[in-house]
């Protein structure tokens, strides 16, 4: 199903005036390609998905969730958490509190990781873990904290590679037992989480086109990983002050590994490795 | 009169790839976009290993990233690469397509899209049929299309499944490829 550009405005118009989200300040190329694949899986057509949408505020919210691209891993891109664990999070050591906001954090795979990298820093108990996400789905499953084993199974090459091992030291090799922060259950197929981690973070409901900062607080460090590059360079921009004024001084921005700020905010921050700290 | 070049393939084509990015001279007038399937745990060394014998730079771009001329950009491993009118690359997450990611059909679709006829596509060896689909695109937008020759081909199955769904323009030798795009002014 091949969807114009015109399809693709009456689409996000429907969108803006049946509902409260405003995709018209997404990436083009992605959000038309989800189009497509709904349509494909609904087996309709533009115009009967506009209907559907306008007469029912529940299809609605169901077609948010997705085109919303959710997919996540445990320690995604282990060079990211290496940086973390070597340049970023000891920044924060001193510290009396380490607040840390997830925007955009799916379904928790990058929330727990961060959790268990703080605990083998000691620094669990310092830290405030704040997550938010657009859509509810993703957010029951991240409390929840459970996963499928054998989807996640090649992940946990990961978790060995940021936990295990040290990267600036090969030789060192820490043999951090899983169910020391989870539970693998080969026969039902899950993996999950310890409860001092799920009870931890606090979850919220958060769309990055429109809210503000939902905490009463400023943040160490904000994650905000493979959700920009589905937003066009306006919004990029918006969401990148919004980050800015609610990071502390020296305060850092992560995002994802192929992500970067390209217009004006980029002189606001200095570089450390991939990872902006506000100036 | 090309505006782009756009090469398909699998891990197995590195040998290839590696020859014909060498045999590219820096003044070479194109963007060549690559769109590779790599081995599942090995997700970097790549582009630095593509990068030695290079006669253009090769980068993994970022999203957004602009692209210009006598550069190759290889699409991530664990991205898909859509190229985007206004000559951007775009990067996304979304599910594996046909098992990949990158999807080679994704890749050349959207450049087909955004080059039309003045893109030339080249699909090498690889085992899935990925990028039959991508490759039929870009020659029903007028594109050029070359697959490899599948008695070279270590894994025929991905440049017989593309001459299977289109009735592609060329198809040649690794020297004939390294040729043909020698020539391109
Ligand atoms: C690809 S996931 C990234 C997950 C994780 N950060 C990672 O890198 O593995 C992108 C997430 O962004 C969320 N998202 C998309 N648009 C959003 C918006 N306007 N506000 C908040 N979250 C949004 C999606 O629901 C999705 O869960």
């Amino acid at each position: 199903m091949n969807v114009t550009d015109q399809d693709l405005q009456y689409f996000i118009s429907a969108l803006k005036n049946y509902t409260k989200y405003d995709f018209s300040d997404y990436s083009d190329k992605s959000l038309k390609r989800r189009v497509e694949k709904v349509l494909a899986d609904r087996n309709l057509d533009v115009t009967g998905l506009i209907t559907s949408i306008k007469n029912s505020q529940e299809f609605a919210e169901l077609i948010v969730k997705e085109i919303t691209v959710n997919t996540t891993e445990l320690f995604r891109d282990p060079q990211t958490w290496h940086l973390l664990r070597s340049r970023i999070l000891p920044r924060f050591k001193n510290n009396k509190n380490i607040n840390i906001w997830h925007a955009g954090c799916s379904t928790g795979q990058e929330v727990y990781s961060m959790m268990i990298l703080l605990n083998e820093m000691e620094l669990f108990d310092k830290a405030k873990i704040f997550a938010t996400d657009l859509n509810s789905d993703v957010l029951d499953a991240a409390k929840k904290g459970q996963y499928k084993y054998r989807f996640n199974i090649g992940y946990l090459d990961n978790f060995d590679k940021v936990i295990k091992q040290n990267p600036l030291n090969y030789e060192e090799f820490n043999d951090v037992p899983y169910d020391k922060y989870f539970e693998i259950d080969k026969a039902k197929d899950t993996i999950t989480m310890k409860k001092f981690l799920t009870e931890k973070p606090i979850f919220r409901k958060h769309d990055l086109v429109k809210d503000g900062n939902l905490f009463f607080a400023k943040f160490d460090l904000i994650l905000c990983r493979n959700v920009i590059i589905y937003f066009n360079y306006n919004l990029q921009n918006n969401v990148f002050e919004l980050f800015h004024s609610n990071l502390y001084p020296k305060g850092c921005l992560l995002l994802g590994m192929h992500e970067t700020i390209l217009g004006p905010w980029a002189t606001k921050f200095e570089k450390i490795g991939q990872a902006y700290v506000k100036k | 009169m090309y505006k782009a070049v756009i090469i398909g393939g699998s891990a197995g084509s590195f040998q290839v790839i590696t020859r014909i990015l060498h045999s590219l001279p820096p003044t070479f007038p194109l963007p060549v976009l690559l769109s590779l399937h790599r081995l599942k745990h090995v997700r970097s060394g790549f582009v630095e290993a593509l990068s030695i014998k290079s006669g253009i730079p090769v980068v993994e771009p970022f999203d957004k990233d602009q692209i210009k001329p006598g550069r190759a950009y290889l699409a991530p491993a664990n991205y898909h690469m859509f190229i985007e009118l206004g000559n951007k690359i775009a990067l996304s997450t979304e599910e594996p397509v046909n098992h990949s990611r990158p999807s080679i059909d994704l890749s050349f679709v959207t450049a087909a899209q955004v080059y039309r006829d003045k893109l030339v596509g080249i699909i090498l060896s690889g085992a899935n049929r990925d990028g039959a689909y991508g490759l039929k695109k870009v020659k029903d937008l007028g594109g050029l299309t070359i697959v490899q020759d599948p008695l070279e081909c270590q894994v025929k199955t991905m440049t017989e499944a593309s001459m299977k769904l289109t009735k592609v323009d060329h198809v040649y030798s690794t020297n004939e490829i390294i040729k043909f795009l020698q020539s391109i002014k």
